[in-house]
């Protein structure tokens, strides 16, 4: 812009404010901080914050800021030119234990134990697609940094980290292809999910019967870990302080939450096809929110009748944010159900929840996500956030933006009618046949 | 500290902290392990705008992100210039969008009729 300034941030994003500003090419940018938090602070307490020190420099908050604007540049200031990154050599030698540990502890891992990667295991996972080793699969961004770009091989090193079969290499490109990493910088501690759809899901030998989302297969075990893996590694994600700010964390993070379709138990096309593509393709489709719950919290879970799922989706659904969408997670005899309530369709089922879960518009107006997301595209006409934003306190309004922020996958063993929901949105569905 | 150093792996957990085992001298117990990182970009150096002499007579623009408290903090900034700096015009300005949008018709705004920004991401 070439006008000075002085960038204002709490004390809890140092790290993050310097270090971004120097990959973005500001190393000296001249960052002023205040004390953490200001969100929900009087302005009578923000006084005494602008009055006082800045925490990491010591020196008066607004003496710093003058200062910022005001204080003539030094050389450094004033350089221009490329600086290489270098992220090590292309291999490491030594014992296994000994690059068991290193791989620890230069934060490659997730933590737990890993396959190392050496040359032949490589090797052998890029057998898994018809791709060369260099060809460049994509980019990943961590937060909000610049992103970094990744080959075959370096896909395939962390593929082999997580456990993964030759066989699986193909989804972990697909994943990888769309630059969506699964650890998010955000102070949120996202959640992220995959569907697995088409006959890879026989071929591999995914679970979708009994205990579908937990630890009973190798490859939902495996590709979910790879997912984390591949966002530590080819994106640089997951480092807390620098590319990782989520507060809490979440578990579900090791290795996702992982669903292959239960296709042939359901009585709706599967999603990929919803998504445009073939029955017969294989289609791995990703999204991102804020987790998974159980439905049988929610009202509706008679003891005595025949549960009433779309009145339990909806009640369970009002305590999502709308921010994010809702991805049902139906066991075969939920859908069963719902279809002979007349869901013969999901889209019949979305309109209904959409018109069907509601708020009032004074509890959306208070709601985090509203104000920081939502109310910024009201004041620029975005709909319907802006007719919402005009209609009175009292005036009910849909608690998601449009039928679309609902999707439904069918899992699970029948064992029982019990269906899990997460407060997860859309992102992408990509072809694994292209990259075998 | 060194550009090169705030743009790799940063942080003391992500610096190698066993140099032996970079070493590529494979042995009859060793094994050679290929490197899972991606690649980084190369780093632009952006040189920083030229400083006012002065803010006395200046316009400096106190933009919000949109955070929470944003406004609150900012406003209190445009009172102590009020106390503090009287010849300092602030002008307050909300960014359009959510906070990681960028707003291209406010910094030809600020370009055109201020002199300086304070920015505040609150939170």
């Amino acid at each position: 812009m070439g006008i000075p300034s002085a960038p204002l941030v709490t004390r809890a994003f140092k790290d993050l404010a310097i270090l971004n500003a120097a990959k973005r090419g500001m190393p000296h940018e001249r960052i002023c901080f205040t004390p953490h938090p200001v969100w929900g602070k009087t302005p009578e307490e923000v006084r005494v914050y602008v009055e006082g020190p800045d925490p990491v420099s010591g020196k008066p908050l607004m003496k710093e800021i003058v200062d910022a604007l005001t204080v003539p540049l030094s050389d450094d200031e004033k350089k221009s030119g490329i600086v290489s990154v270098s992220v090590g050599p292309p291999t490491f030698t030594d014992t296994a234990d000994n690059l068991q540990d290193f791989y620890l502890n230069n934060g490659y891992t997730d933590f737990l134990p890993i396959i190392l990667p050496t040359e032949e295991r490589v090797d052998a996972m890029m057998k898994g697609t018809s791709h060369k080793p260099d060809e460049v699969v994509g980019k990943m961004a961590a937060g909000a940094y610049p992103p970094w770009s990744y080959n075959v091989r370096q896909a395939a090193a962390s593929a082999v980290m997580a456990g993964c079969r030759p066989e699986y290499f193909p989804i972990a490109l697909a994943i990888a292809s769309t630059g969506i990493a699964s650890l998010f910088s955000s102070t949120n501690s996202f959640a992220f999910a995959m569907i697995v759809n088409g006959p890879i899901r026989d071929k591999l030998e995914f679970n979708y019967g009994i205990g579908a989302l937990g630890p009973f297969a190798q490859p939902n075990a495996t590709i979910g870990r790879c997912w984390t893996l591949m966002s530590k590694n080819l994106g640089n994600g997951g480092i807390p302080g620098d590319t990782y700010l989520g507060s809490l964390g979440n578990n579900l993070n090791y290795n996702n939450v992982v669903i292959a379709e239960h296709e042939d138990a359901s009585p709706w096309v599967p999603f990929h096809v919803q998504r445009g593509f073939k029955k017969e393709e294989n289609v791995v489709s990703l999204f991102r929110g804020l987790g998974v719950v159980p439905g049988q919290v929610a009202r509706g879970s008679s003891a005595n009748e025949n549960v009433q799922f779309d009145y339990q989706m909806s009640d369970l659904f009002s305590t999502f944010t709308g921010f994010f969408g809702a991805l049902i997670i139906a066991d075969p005899l939920v859908a069963a159900r719902l279809k002979e309530q007349g869901y013969d369709t999901k889209e019949k089922l979305f309109d209904w929840l959409y018109k069907n879960t509601t708020q009032t518009v004074k509890d959306y107006k208070s709601r985090n996500y509203a104000y920081l997301f939502e109310y910024p595209q009201a004041l620029q006409g975005r709909e319907p956030y802006a007719t919402w934003y005009k209609l009175p306190d009292d005036a009910v309004i849909p608690h998601f933006p449009r039928p679309e922020s609902f999707n439904i996958v069918v899992a699970g063993g029948q064992t029982n009618a019990y269906p899990q929901a997460g407060n997860l949105s859309y992102g992408v569905s990509v072809s694994i046949d292209k990259w075998m | 500290m060194s550009p090169a150093l705030l743009a790799g792996i940063p942080t003391e957990a992500q610096k190698p902290t066993n140099k032996a085992t970079a070493a590529k001298v494979a042995g009859p117990d060793k094994v050679t392990a290929v490197n899972p990182k991606g690649t980084p970009p190369p780093i632009q150096l952006i040189p920083m705008a030229p400083r006012l002499d002065t803010l006395d007579g200046k316009t400096v623009y106190l933009v919000d992100t949109g955070f929470h408290g944003s406004d609150v903090l900012l406003h209190q900034i445009e009172a102590w210039f009020s106390r503090n700096m009287p010849n300092v015009t602030t002008v307050f300005k909300r960014k359009a969008g959510p906070y990681a949008q960028d707003d291209p018709d406010l910094w030809k705004e600020i370009k055109a009729k201020g002199n300086a920004v304070i920015m505040a991401v609150g939170h």
